[in-house]
């Protein structure tokens, strides 16, 4: 079965883009491609103009999913990347030191991720990610389990520490508000299999007030314009 | 009165009432004038009076082989299989679990082995190890290896395949996310296979104590002994100690266990 077909589209450096769609569009089948955890049947994805083989260097992968490890306290899993690295303590304490302040988690140094809200978690495979500095940022539909208040904090929190370190990011989701706050380009999909059914430039200005956004006229307007094309897919699916 | 002094409450006053209807109804003539008819005759259970002075005796350094000595055997024996098992059937469950190739190829024998009685194997235990320490701890090892090593199996075939993902997006080599994975997630699986696994440690070591004689020691020749000599206080009292050493042994994993799991939160402080 195939997921996607001739999809085909370039990301430029410190770019922020968003891909929506209907659910089963593969959409996360592209992330993984460009993970290196699922091999194209067709075509080549490449980064830096090298194809990819395998999972990447320099590249965070935020999941949907708690990925967050139950067995390690908030500051060793923060930690796992520069362990993984061989960068161990007074280096190591440094930078979880400051991840932890970036990240508002502060006193939760030592609690298991079992006495966490799932907004805390999400924080802390958001920190763990940001702190190896990768280049390329994938995130799938990373906020999807949370609340409305609790992802408007994060999204806030996303776009200030995207602002201070510009990575290339790729981020899934359903949400179109969400992509219109974040995103400075948004991929729309159709359904399965999926193609680019167009490409939005979200014309908001950084740095991006995440609740105020939601009232001015181009947030408005992007939003009623996606929502037209992605509403025929939507009227599509339900017909079959 | 709290709900926890409570529960001791009844749980002692439960004993004293069993205790003390145990010796009474062995108390009871049947016939008066018959001697050693008995409603209730401690030739087959004993009486609470008679195995405690059995159980000072035995204590005491007037026997050749104290109580002492029999459960230090007994209790020595069942560690050394409990270890020896926990740490091969670990590392087993890890190796297949891991290894697809490898467990498809072990996975009919296993089965087999496994589905043997172990009691079977005692008679040709004995007769390739002898009747010492070894041979105790060699059935104990049969029997705790599998208990371990299918939990463990089990418990890395469940990791759950995102926070691998996640660890090698982090960076991590094989080795590392064996170990910063894996390993801590297996770990919750094998827990669960210790409890039982010391109790079936001790039947193990028990069951070969029968057979082996008075050179095994240990508390199973103290019972064997007992058939021999009709005693029914003497095996009350192995029996006695041996549920002893089994509950301070579940005490000691319970406490290792919530150590190493206190991540979960059913094992947290106050819970």
């Amino acid at each position: 079965m195939e997921a996607v077909s001739d999809v085909s589209f370039e990301i430029g450096d410190e770019e922020f883009v968003a891909i929506v769609g209907p659910s089963g569009c593969g959409k996360s089948t592209i992330l993984n491609m460009i993970a290196g955890l699922v091999e194209p049947s067709a075509g080549v994805i490449e980064i830096d103009g090298r194809p990819v083989t395998g999972v990447p260097a320099n590249v965070g992968y935020v999941f949907q999913k708690d990925t967050v490890f139950p067995w390690r306290t908030v500051r060793r899993n923060i930690a796992l990347g520069l362990e993984y690295r061989g960068i161990r303590g007074d280096a190591q304490e440094r930078r979880v030191a400051a991840a932890v302040s970036m990240a508002g988690l502060e006193g939760f140094e030592d609690a298991f991720p079992a006495t966490l809200s799932g907004g805390m978690r999400q924080r802390v495979a958001l920190v763990r990610t940001l702190i190896l500095e990768p280049q390329i940022l994938l995130m799938d539909e990373p906020f999807g389990a949370l609340d409305l208040h609790t992802k408007l904090d994060l999204h806030g929190e996303l776009l200030t520490l995207w602002g201070q370190r510009r990575q290339t990011v790729v981020f899934i989701t359903h949400d179109l508000s969400e992509a219109i706050t974040l995103a400075d380009r948004i991929v729309v999909m159709t359904r399965r299999p999926g193609r680019i059914k167009m490409i939005y430039d979200v014309k908001l200005t950084r740095p991006r007030d995440v609740i105020r956004l939601r009232e001015t006229d181009e947030y408005l307007r992007a939003y009623g314009e996606i929502w037209h094309v992605l509403g025929e897919e939507f009227a599509r699916e339900r017909a079959r | 009165m709290r709900p926890r002094s409570s529960v001791l409450f009844w749980q002692l006053l439960l004993l004293v009432v069993l205790l003390a209807s145990w010796e009474w109804l062995t108390g009871i003539k049947a016939i008066s004038k018959t001697p050693g008819l008995y409603w209730i005759d401690p030739f087959f259970i004993s009486r609470p009076s008679l195995i405690a002075r059995r159980f000072a005796y035995l204590l005491s350094d007037r026997v050749r082989l104290s109580l002492w000595q029999m459960t230090l055997s007994t209790v020595q024996s069942t560690l050394w299989g409990f270890v020896v098992g926990v740490s091969t059937g670990f590392v087993a469950g890890l190796v297949l679990g891991r290894n697809d190739r490898l467990a498809r190829i072990f996975e009919p024998y296993i089965v087999a082995f496994n589905s043997l009685p172990r009691i079977a194997l005692v008679p040709l235990i004995t007769m390739i190890f002898g009747f010492g320490l070894v041979a105790k701890i060699v059935l104990a090892w049969t029997i705790v290896f599998f208990i371990v090593f299918f939990n463990t199996f089990q418990g890395t075939r469940s990791v759950d395949a995102d926070l691998i993902h996640s660890a090698r997006f982090l960076g991590a080599s094989e080795h590392q996310v064996m170990r910063t994975v894996i390993i801590p997630s297996a770990l919750a699986w094998t827990f669960a296979s210790l409890t039982p696994s010391i109790s079936f440690a001790l039947i193990g070591v028990v069951v070969g104590e029968f057979l082996g004689g008075e050179s095994g020691g240990g508390l199973g020749y103290l019972i064997i002994q007992s058939l021999g000599t009709l005693n029914a206080a003497d095996m009350m009292v192995a029996l006695l100690t041996l549920g002893l050493i089994g509950i301070v042994m579940a005490l000691g994993i319970k406490q290792v266990e919530m150590r190493l799991l206190r991540w979960r939160p059913e094992y947290r402080k106050g819970a």
